[in-house]
């Protein structure tokens, strides 16, 4: 029976060897922040109810490898739209609510010759969304699962999505193999600063997952290693 | 009677006159903090315990606009700690549940250091967690008055928030956030959070991606309606 047992075990052991393995590791790719608000806009306090819209509108100061950019050259400014709530659901002071799929798009406007981004009061209006909007599409991906979390007794809660980027001019700086990941945010209707006719202010990130290959090896290969 | 409806209406429109806010960065941004309560978990923070967050700052605008956080030069940290715990409190369902704890206390710092070494080693405290976020110039200081975590058991990311508010109390800056009178501003502590372990190292139980913006009360002048009318004349 041990005869049997041993090369089975290094027959399986093999296997594993030689078989690539994948690990996913993640990567923030961009880190964001901003103010959202719906389309149409709600009454006080009713902000998430069914069929509403929702935009984010934001700057992005910092953008990661493997994304080439120049934010000394250029302003970096994000737009989540496309999605209204399809669900919503009340658990005391707690409100979950839940978008149709949605955009996330990345603009580059030139510093030098292009418009600054305004969150110009009451959106949507001639500035906003428009001068988050201008430039170039840098990067653009579909966000499904978009999913808020409020709690209305204190004003704060968070949000989540699942992302595949797709499009942009900057969308092959990813491996087509690592463009799908997920996007966090924080939200708070506490800051001061939030403009008039905008709900929260929203401070996000967005993560890709990486596959990381092994590397093939024979035996002997794996044997020298450790000679 | 047709000058007072438009005394009135020009009155009006004056009160309705909104700023608009220019695109910029908050005070103090950062990428990314990370949260440690000994015995804690995500969804239990137990009553008495203290929670610390250490973070590396990514970026800095007004009024802290000259500060280049890219400098690699340099290094700005910060160090949240002192808050303890009243106790995780559950609500919701079992299979929806929310996960709220407010704390007592607590104080941030952020300092300047001109040898960069802050790193996230696992399993705080130990020998450079926190030591290397509270190393070189400390900037600036201050006391939470009011100090939250959020979680929850059901969203696929594991995505809650952190949130406080600051009272400023010290540091070599402290006077950038002194408005016309001399009040200093608070600052609200903002952001959202997630525990999922593969972006948070071990040791710790959640990652922050926040920042810090000014609460600057918006001065009023007081006036008359005389005032008033003369500014429409």
């Amino acid at each position: 029976m041990k005869r049997i047992a041993t090369p089975l075990c290094l027959f399986i052991g093999a296997l594993i060897a030689l078989t690539p393995q994948v690990a996913r590791a993640q990567q923030l790719i961009i880190d964001y922040v901003g103010f959202d608000y719906e389309v149409p806009a709600p009454p006080p306090g009713q902000f998430g109810q069914l069929g509403a819209g929702y935009v984010g509108l934001g700057v992005v100061p910092n953008l990661f490898a493997p994304l080439v950019s120049d934010t000394a050259s250029n302003q970096y400014t994000y737009v989540v739209s496309g999605m209204t709530v399809v669900n919503r659901q009340v658990f005391g002071s707690y409100v979950v609510i839940d978008y149709s799929p949605g955009m996330l798009s990345v603009y580059e406007d030139a510093k030098s010759g292009g418009t600054p981004a305004v969150w110009a009061p009451n959106p949507p209006n001639a500035q906003a969304p428009g001068s988050f909007t201008d430039g170039s599409l840098y990067l653009q991906g579909t966000l499904t699962g978009f999913q808020f979390v409020l709690n209305t007794a204190n004003g704060s809660g968070s949000y989540e999505a699942s992302c595949v980027w797709n499009g942009g001019s900057n969308l092959n700086d990813i491996p087509s193999g690592d463009r799908t990941g997920w996007t966090f945010a924080g939200a708070t209707g506490n800051a001061l600063n939030i403009p008039a006719g905008y709900a929260h202010q929203i401070d996000g990130q967005n993560f890709i997952v990486l596959a990381t290959h092994s590397r093939r090896t024979s035996w002997g290969g794996l044997k020298s290693t450790y000679r | 009677m047709k000058l007072r409806e438009t005394i009135l209406a020009a009155a009006l429109l004056a009160l309705a006159v909104v700023p608009t806010v220019q695109a910029a960065g908050p005070a103090i941004d950062w990428d990314p903090a990370y949260g440690w309560q000994a015995g804690g978990t995500p969804t239990n923070l137990p009553l008495g315990g203290e929670f610390k967050m250490v973070g590396v700052i990514s970026g800095f605008d007004v009024p802290l606009q000259e500060l280049n956080a890219l400098d690699p030069t340099k290094e700005y940290t910060f160090y949240v700690h002192n808050l303890i715990s009243g106790g995780t409190v559950a609500s919701g369902t079992p299979t929806m549940t929310f996960y709220e704890t407010y704390f007592a206390g607590g104080t941030i710092e952020v300092y300047e250091d001109l040898s960069p070494d802050a790193s996230f080693d696992p399993n705080p405290p130990n020998a450079g967690v926190p030591s290397d976020f509270i190393d070189g110039t400390m900037i600036l200081s201050g006391n939470f008055s009011r100090f939250v975590v959020q979680s929850n058991n059901f969203t696929v990311y594991k995505v809650g928030n952190i949130e406080g508010d600051i009272t400023w109390t010290g540091g070599t800056m402290l006077d950038r956030f002194r408005r016309i009178g001399g009040e200093i501003c608070p600052g609200l502590y903002a952001g959202g959070s997630t525990w999922n372990t593969s972006v948070v190292p071990a040791g710790y139980l959640f990652r922050h991606d926040g920042k810090i913006d000014l609460q600057c009360p918006t001065p009023t002048t007081g006036s008359t309606w005389g005032r008033i009318k003369s500014l429409y004349r």
